[in-house]
């Protein structure tokens, strides 16, 4: 009875448009926040590097081929270059001052020796298991990245040998060892253990203590020089590393460079449809308040005689409240149902064209519908308290 | 329950002369289970008087005591107690939603108390003859017939105190008997007191003080 009192004198189609514009803002706004995560987060997990990480090195032109510029890293040039705003760390690229030998040590895989040149980069840099990226001296064997093109070439080389192809987790569990070497003919032999793989970086990675071991013990005794370097990015800024790049003259691996660029733009997309979502919801929840407040005004006499006849004015309240509580549930369930429905078919067509991403639901996105709730609740009660307290 | 209006002077009324058995501007106490008729000509303050016991007003100098409390220390919340269990009364302008029924205006009400059932507060219409109108829209009622409606709310509930103010304005002699019939015996069954405010015809009513403005 209550209820028909209240709300039988509204204007409805006012109530419907505004519906529709909270409906249209919270489906944007957890799909916008939805997918600026996975952006965010797409090629994380299947690199040892961190995702905003790229390896560079200075463009090989004419001119260094005669000696006429450098193509190695002088330590100011790499603390100008992590003076930038959008660069959050750069490191050098150590690489090997020694001979070194890898080869299989395995009676499972097949035979197989190469002269190797190995690398090392800071530790912040990488994602893998920092316990396992330990070596001293003495050690039973030494940890290593492979890049994942060194085991397409060893298994195209088993492959046409008529050998049995190895696979990532057999190259883990394999033995395989280096030889470490100089001119006047000191070898030493150590253990090799596998631990990761990487499409960043063309060297075999190995720890900085082994490195400095081979470069202090096997060491031809030219000068070391830092020929590239790691550096690392703030999310969705990497056009401004790619200027960067192109400014001093650099270059990176392409697949790193176009991952690096797609992320950047998709996350700038996604990240204004985010801020005009968050302005669609803002207006959207304004304008169901000032729904409120014309209906409060509108049902003045019915809430006067109200308490006239002895109805608490928190009876009042509460009816408002709740009213409008469900409003925006409505609202809320049908942005939720309405992402849920576009996350299929976009989860799809990503898919279909190549693109996989984790299709799980980002705690935030949800977390940004229970928040825009929780504060339009807050809201809808002190407005329905204000307006009836001054009907009264 | 006890009204002690100490010196009370409405604001509209204050450069107005009243005469010297006004009760503007005098200490007068009013114990429940006392039947007053307030007297007096249009323009006087009758409604006035009604709306500030009931706490609708608070434009006037003075203090409103009900039961040793001062009014002006009242919650919302505190009236609405008062006015569901309390002090029930008659408005001039009766105070019905127009759009609701019969039936639904009473209950309503009656939600709230759960005084009567819903047949006791169909025979009660049909005692004053109106219970034809039982699932009509109180709008397209007469104002007699209205009048009628309001006084069975102001009864669907408990009270100490019942104002009335002008409530048998649009009905005929007949009619305002029966409501005074039907008022004085829910009133003394409550051992309540109850306040009608008149312009002059005093409908028959027995009432033990009368109260000039």
């Amino acid at each position: 009875m209550l209820n028909k009192v209240l709300f039988k004198n509204q204007e409805r189609k006012q109530l419907v448009i505004a519906m529709i514009g909270a409906f249209l803002g919270i489906t944007f706004l957890v799909m916008s926040i939805h997918y600026l995560i996975k952006v965010n987060e797409f090629g994380k997990g299947s690199d040892i590097l961190g995702p905003n990480t790229i390896i560079v090195q200075k463009k090989v032109t004419p001119s260094t081929t005669i000696g006429l510029t450098k193509s190695d890293f002088s330590p100011r040039e790499i603390e100008k270059i992590k003076s930038e705003k959008f660069v959050l760390d750069v490191k050098p690229v150590v690489s090997n001052n020694f001979n070194l030998w890898f080869e299989t040590d395995d009676e499972h895989i097949p035979t197989f020796k190469t002269n190797l040149f190995i690398q090392t980069i800071d530790p912040s840099f990488l994602k893998a298991n920092l316990e396992q990226w330990k070596w001293k001296e003495g050690d039973p064997s030494v940890p290593i990245i492979l890049p994942r093109d060194f085991i397409v070439m060893m298994n195209t080389f088993a492959s046409s040998a008529g050998f049995p192809q190895v696979s990532d987790e057999l190259a883990m569990n394999a033995n395989f060892k280096f030889m470490l070497s100089n001119k006047d003919g000191k070898k030493e032999w150590m253990k090799v253990k596998i631990i990761g793989f990487t499409s960043s970086v063309s060297a075999v990675l190995v720890p900085e203590t082994f490195m400095q071991y081979g470069n202090e013990n096997f060491a031809n005794g030219e000068e070391q020089k830092i020929s590239q370097i790691m550096i690392s990015g703030k999310e969705n800024e990497f056009g401004r590393i790619e200027e960067l790049l192109t400014k001093k003259g650099l270059e990176s691996k392409d697949a790193q460079m176009i991952v690096g660029r797609l992320k950047s733009m998709v996350g700038t997309l996604f990240f204004v449809v985010l801020c005009i979502s968050v302005v669609a919801v803002f207006v959207s929840g304004l304008v169901l308040i000032q729904y409120m407040q014309l209906l409060i005004s509108k049902n003045a006499y019915e809430i006067r005689t109200l308490m006239r006849i002895g109805y608490h004015p928190k009876t009042i309240v509460r009816k408002f409240f709740v009213y409008f509580l469900k409003v925006f549930g409505i609202v809320s369930a049908a942005g939720l149902i309405c992402f849920l429905g576009c996350k299929y078919f976009l989860d799809e067509m990503f898919e279909s064209g190549g693109v996989y991403i984790d299709k799980g639901i980002t705690l935030w996105s949800v977390s940004a519908v229970l928040f825009a709730y929780v504060l339009f609740s807050l809201s809808s009660y002190f407005t329905a308290k204000k307006e009836t307290f001054n009907a009264y | 329950m006890k009204i002690i209006l100490d010196q009370i002077m409405p604001k509209p009324l204050a450069s107005i002369p009243h005469g010297p058995e006004s009760i503007w501007g005098k200490k007068i106490e009013i114990e429940s289970s006392t039947h007053i008729l307030l007297n007096a000509s249009s323009g006087k303050g009758k409604s006035t008087f009604t709306s500030i016991v009931f706490g609708l007003r608070n434009d006037y100098s003075g203090d409103l005591y009900i039961d040793g409390r001062k009014s002006s220390t009242f919650t919302p919340t505190d009236w609405s107690n008062l006015r569901q269990r309390r002090i029930s009364a008659v408005f001039q302008d009766l105070q019905l939603f127009p759009k609701l029924t019969v039936k639904e205006n009473l209950i309503l009400k009656n939600d709230i108390t759960n005084t009567y059932q819903e047949e006791e507060l169909l025979e009660l219409l049909e005692h004053l003859e109106i219970g034809a109108k039982w699932e009509q829209n109180c709008g397209l009622l007469s104002m007699g017939q209205q009048q009628r409606v309001a006084i069975i709310r102001a009864l669907a509930q408990p009270y100490e105190w019942l104002l009335l103010d002008e409530p048998f304005s649009h009905l005929d002699t007949e009619n305002a008997q029966r409501c005074l019939e039907l008022i004085h015996k829910r009133t003394t069954e409550q051992n309540a007191g109850f306040i009608l405010t008149t312009l002059g015809n005093s409908h028959g009513y027995e009432f033990t003080h009368e109260l000039k403005l």
